[in-house]
């Protein structure tokens, strides 16, 4: 079993290995040997995941030993962990054929398909490690796939800011996810998962807020929480299948994973925190995705709404509702920003929505694939987001009332924001040349998106899943059958899609090049599109403060170092010399003269009239 | 003598003679020269690395040579060769980086290339020596013998400013090498041990010892030259204007693999032997190693040429290693070991592709570039690489020794502060190290490039310049992938140089006590009678 765990983790960097030294021309076989690595791996995946393998399934090797510390590599494959596996694996193979299509055109293709396949790597080795210090180095390695996808179109301004504000952004959250495993380690005594979860059942007071917020500054980073959401937006620079699969199924959701493999290690305290901050992020995206003109920024603030959710969840005590929405929301937001990507192909890569209208017609089956993906996210009955969603505004309901009413105004906004977006792109008559052009894309392309929108309507029945897959999700679920108001919850619920889809139907159905938000409520629409300013307050950390304390030190460096330290001290040596040098003035006087003086001092000396 | 034996005293004794043949002429022409430098850079690497694997991990030194009848034994001074756990791993990466740095040297088309290359090969041949000596009085004479050429290479073939700035690293060397000799001095002579070795030194401390202001005042002394010599906040100023004016092997070398020298002096010698002095040292070594990793750094992120910021870069990260020193572990000092030999791997590399990136652009002031990446997608591949390990990607060696250290940096309550400063350069150096990248290689071309390209179309890497930069990558990445290649012997002879250290610090432990397992079935009864 751990050879098949082995050699799923490192097919894909074998298959990026090859393609960096021997196909770095050839975009064909590229594209190919990545795509069929995607492939071994869901094969893989699936054995693994169908297999009754011990847990925890260890490859007893140390990796890195000093002092009395030890790494060791291991694997935990547990419930959560196939559960993801099988996102990864999944959604990662569909996403590579729908790339095939998109890239087609692309000379970089090599590089393109090298860094899925470093990301592939990357991405399963957190969802199999087994202690915090191995999730350490894929949740950094991962974070570089992110950066090299981002700067795949480098040659643009945009795509250079974005790519190293997201590794920078990112390593901030680092920061205080490497001081929280070192205190781990020193609290704990070591890093590996399962022993913690025991540490921590035995003695609970060894867990401290200030430990287990140390380490969800890596879920802040990775999973674009607040005040660390400002990389995801800009990291839409990179191509659209990589924002499908890396910003919004899966690394982003990385995080909410990180908290639910540590889960045993929060406080009350900290679990509040997280809720809070989740719920806030809900509503907050919301409000920037309604004003949003780019088709992938929508979507982007809609991603950090629903990572919102999931926080929410798991800071309510509900890491299995939480694991739940990550699963569906993998699926219909993949399907999305597919479906966008399908769009910008056909439309030569124009990305303004208000360029799009009446493509319902020349692409039917984006169109309805998309479709099923809004109703999705919108919570509309008995699709796959409904479930998930209903089961955290549930669960909120009942244990969180302050956070219930947050979440559940954000429900209303994703409803609107998605219909808008739905309303605009495909409805009405056509805005510019480019919709007016459209043609479906091939089947490589659609292909992809009719699978995903299959499993986004019927990815919400918990029953349909396999034992393997539902393990983790079954308590948490079963508590929320359990809970009360449950038929109010479904009217609310209800209500919340309907109500959105009414206010997008009246405001955007029929719209031109401008944003009617704009013409009808000016003031609302500036302070949705300000975005509370969190870009503008950066960029002045940035401009204002470390670059100027940045020069100020290089000056004090080469003032009173290089300056007063160094050549004073340089200084002082040639005072001396030069004081030296006067005695030496090649005159036979002046030499007679120091001459004398020095036996008039000596005899002085010695005649006992100076010193002693 | 046998065959290692053999291969350690050829590696250190070939690019010696080869430095010979250089100086004598009797390479002329150009072909000839190649060839003798291929030979006399290559066999050290070669040597280097058969050795690397043949060590066989255990605590000690191996593949010694001795010979004592150098009219010397009365001083106590012998030719003792060899290698231990710790030097194995830093005398392969010296091999590694010379033969990188030799082969950039003989395609750098540098004036007077015979003699450029002697003096190169009599550097590498100091730093063969300097790794592999187990005397000490020899360990500081190979010293020597590397650093005098530096002086002489930048003054001759450096770039701006040479003159004043090969002065200026001069006496600020000198001085450092002269006030670490004189702590070492200073150590023989209080302690009487009739070889000038550590095993001596040390059997020699058991028996007398010293008083304890003696010893702090001599690592102190110890500290103060070594540390001037790694470029210590804050005499750290020479390094950033030495590299940048200093030729590219040079550089290379000096910041690779010479600069190791003072760290390589306190965790073999210093420390293990002044233990005491070493714990009373270590909160000023911290709080000036800080200095190094935040103040440095943030000069690094107000750079703006490309070379100067590598140079400030490799200062920085220095501190990391300064850190592991003065956390007194085997964690935090074996850790520094690993980051030594990583360090000096990434750094050379810096500095090898910057002067790639400047043939190709004739400028490194890096708002001048801009664009590279489309005419040179190897070069950019390999910048992205060297940059992303220098800023402590895991993959790469660097990650496990800065990993390493933070993590020993944890253990004592009075360390954490360092810690959570410390780990601020991780965001540092991302700043910098990117917005290089981004600025050579990202983006659109600058007019002055494309004014050249006009000229002279921009080519990407040639075969020459992939094997040098390849060969480095390759062990980076080796060190990187299977760090245990190199910890366990590191964790062997720190471990047993260190032994007193440990006995005395009581802080191996982590604070939460194994479990009890008495509690166990009590817990589960209380909580099943609920």
């Amino acid at each position: 079993m751990i050879s098949i765990a082995l050699s799923m983790l490192f097919l894909p960097l074998l298959s990026a290995a090859v393609t960096l030294l021997f196909l770095r021309k050839n975009g064909n076989l590229a594209s190919l040997l990545s795509v069929s690595t995607a492939g071994g791996i869901l094969v893989l995946a699936l054995v693994l995941i169908f297999s009754d393998n011990p847990v925890p399934l260890a490859w007893d090797t140390t990796w890195f030993a000093m002092g009395g510390w030890e790494l060791r590599f291991g694997f935990l494959i547990d419930a959560p962990a196939k559960l993801l596996l099988f996102i990864v694996a999944f959604v990662g193979f569909l996403i590579h054929i729908f790339s095939l299509g998109y890239m087609a055109d692309d000379p970089a293709r090599p590089r393109y398909f090298g860094g899925l396949s470093i990301f592939m790597f990357s991405m399963l080795g957190i969802t199999l490690a087994d202690n915090l210090v191995m999730i350490f180095v894929f949740w950094e390695l991962v974070g570089f796939s992110s950066y090299l996808l981002i700067a795949h179109y480098f040659k643009t301004d945009e795509a250079a800011k974005a790519s190293r504000k997201a590794f920078i952004v990112n390593r901030v959250g680092d920061f205080g996810f490497l001081i929280g495993i070192v205190l781990t380690y020193w609290t704990y005594g070591t890093v590996n998962l399962s022993e913690l979860a025991d540490l921590a059942d035995f003695s609970p007071n060894l867990a401290t807020t200030g430990l287990c917020l140390a380490l969800a500054c890596g879920f802040v980073g990775k999973s674009a929480q607040f005040p660390l959401h400002v990389w995801l937006p800009d990291a839409m620079a990179g191509p659209t299948p990589v924002s499908a699969l890396i910003h919004a199924a899966t690394m982003v959701a990385a995080g909410v994973y990180l908290l639910l493999r540590i889960d045993f290690l929060f406080t009350e305290e900290a679990l509040g925190l997280i809720a809070f901050l989740g719920a806030a992020m809900g509503l907050y995206a919301g409000f920037c995705a309604l004003v949003q003109r780019d088709v992938k920024k929508i979507l982007a603030y809609s991603t950090l709404s629903q990572l919102g959710y999931m926080a929410a969840a798991f800071g309510l005590g509900a890491p299995g509702v939480a694991l739940f929405h990550l699963t569906t929301h993998a699926f219909f937001k993949a399907l999305m920003f597919l479906g966008s990507g399908s769009v910008i192909h056909a439309c030569h890569h124009e990305q303004d929505i208000f360029n799009y209208g009446g493509l319902r017609k020349r692409m039917p089956i984006t169109a309805l694939t998309f479709l099923i993906g809004v109703l999705a996210i919108s919570g509309v009955n008995f699709l796959s987001g409904y479930f998930s969603k209903d089961a955290i505004l549930l669960w909120a309901y009942n244990f969180n009332m302050p956070i219930f009413v947050i979440l559940y105004a954000g429900a209303i906004l994703t409803s609107i924001y998605m219909f808008r977006l739905y309303f605009i792109t495909f409805e009405g008559k056509a805005r510019s040349k480019y919709a007016e052009d459209a043609k479906e894309n091939s089947f490589l392309m659609t292909g992809p998106l009719l699978v995903l929108a299959v499993f986004s309507v019927f990815g919400g029945y918990q029953s349909l899943y396999p034992d393997q897959l539902g393990a983790y999700l079954g308590p948490d679920l079963s508590a929320v059958s359990l809970l009360p108001h449950h038929m109010w919850m479904i009217v609310l619920g209800t209500s919340a899609w309907i109500i959105g889809l009414l206010v997008a139907k009246t405001l955007f159905s029929k719209v031109l090049q401008d944003d009617p938000l704009a013409r009808r409520f000016p003031a609302f629409y500036e302070l949705c599109r300000s975005k509370l300013f969190f870009d503008e307050i950066y960029q002045i950390y940035l401009s204002k403060i470390q670059d100027p304390l940045a020069r100020f030190i290089e000056v004090m460096e080469l003032l009173f170092i290089s300056g007063l330290m160094v050549r004073g001290a340089a200084g002082v040596a040639a005072l001396f010399s030069m004081l030296a040098k006067l005695c030496y003035v090649g005159k036979i006087h002046a030499y007679a003269f120091w001459f004398i003086l020095g036996t008039l001092g000596f005899l002085f000396y010695a005649a006992g009239l100076v010193g002693n | 003598m046998t065959t290692d034996a053999l291969l350690l005293l050829g590696s250190i004794l070939i690019p010696a003679i080869g430095s010979v043949l250089f100086f004598g002429g009797f390479a002329k022409d150009e072909g000839s020269l190649k060839k003798l430098g291929y030979l006399v850079f290559g066999f050290p690497c070669l040597a280097s690395v058969i050795l690397f694997l043949r060590f066989d991990g255990s605590a000690g030194y191996n593949f010694e040579v001795l010979y004592d009848r150098m009219g010397l034994q009365e001083l106590g001074i012998t030719f003792h060769l060899g290698l231990n756990g710790v030097s194995s791993p830093l005398f392969a990466m010296a091999g590694i980086v010379g033969l990188g740095a030799g082969l950039a040297a003989l395609h750098s088309g540098a004036e007077r290339m015979h003699l450029y290359l002697a003096l190169l090969a009599l550097m590498q041949s100091g730093l063969m020596g300097l790794f592999a000596s187990v005397d000490i009085f020899f360990y500081y004479l190979f010293h020597e013998f590397a650093l005098i050429p530096t002086f002489i290479m930048i003054g001759l073939w450096g770039g701006r400013d040479r003159r004043s700035i090969a002065l200026e690293i001069t006496i600020y060397l000198t001085l450092g090498a002269l006030i670490s000799l004189g702590g070492l001095v200073a150590l023989n002579i209080l302690v009487d041990a009739p070889k000038f070795d550590f095993p001596s030194i040390s059997s020699a401390l058991d028996q007398s010892s010293l008083t304890d202001s003696a010893a702090f005042k001599i690592y102190g002394l110890l500290l103060l030259g070594f540390g001037i010599l790694v470029a210590l906040f804050p005499f750290h100023t020479w390094a950033a204007r030495g590299y940048d004016s200093a030729p590219t092997s040079v550089s290379m070398l000096h910041a690779g693999v010479l600069k190791k020298f003072g760290l390589y002096g306190i965790i073999q010698i210093a420390s293990p032997l002044l233990p005491d002095a070493a714990l009373a040292w270590s909160p000023w070594l911290m709080w000036l190693a800080l200095g190094n990793v935040l103040l440095v750094g943030m000069v690094a992120v107000a750079q703006t040429n490309f070379k100067s910021m590598i140079s400030y870069g490799s200062v920085m990260h220095m501190g990391y290693c300064f850190l592991g020193i003065g956390v007194c572990s085997v964690l935090g000092v074996g850790s520094t070991v690993m980051l030594m030999c990583a360090h000096g791997l990434s750094v050379s590399l810096m500095f090898l592709l910057a002067n790639f990136v400047r043939k190709r652009s004739n400028t490194l002031e890096m708002d001048e570039i801009g664009g590279l990446g489309e005419k040179t997608p190897l070069l950019a591949c390999f910048c992205i690489a060297a940059t992303l390990a220098t800023i402590g990607l895991p993959g790469f060696g660097n990650f496990w020794g800065e990993f390493g250290i933070f993590l020993s940096l944890g253990e004592s309550h009075e360390h954490q502060i360092f810690l959570v400063l410390a780990a601020l350069g991780i965001i540092l150096s991302a700043v910098f190290g990117l917005r290089a990248i981004a600025k050579i290689f990202f983006g659109q071309e600058s007019e002055e490039l494309r004014k050249q390209a006009k000229e002279s179309p921009i080519a990407d890497l040639s075969r020459a310049e992939i094997i040098p930069a390849s060969l480095i990558l390759a062990s980076l990445l080796f060190i990187g992938l299977w760090p245990a290649s190199i910890s366990d012997r590191i964790n062997n002879e720190i471990s047993n140089r260190y032994s007193h250290l440990q006995s005395k610090n009581t802080l191996s432990k982590p604070s939460c006590c194994p479990v009890d397992e008495d509690v166990k079935p009590t817990e589960l009864s209380s909580s099943t009678s609920d």
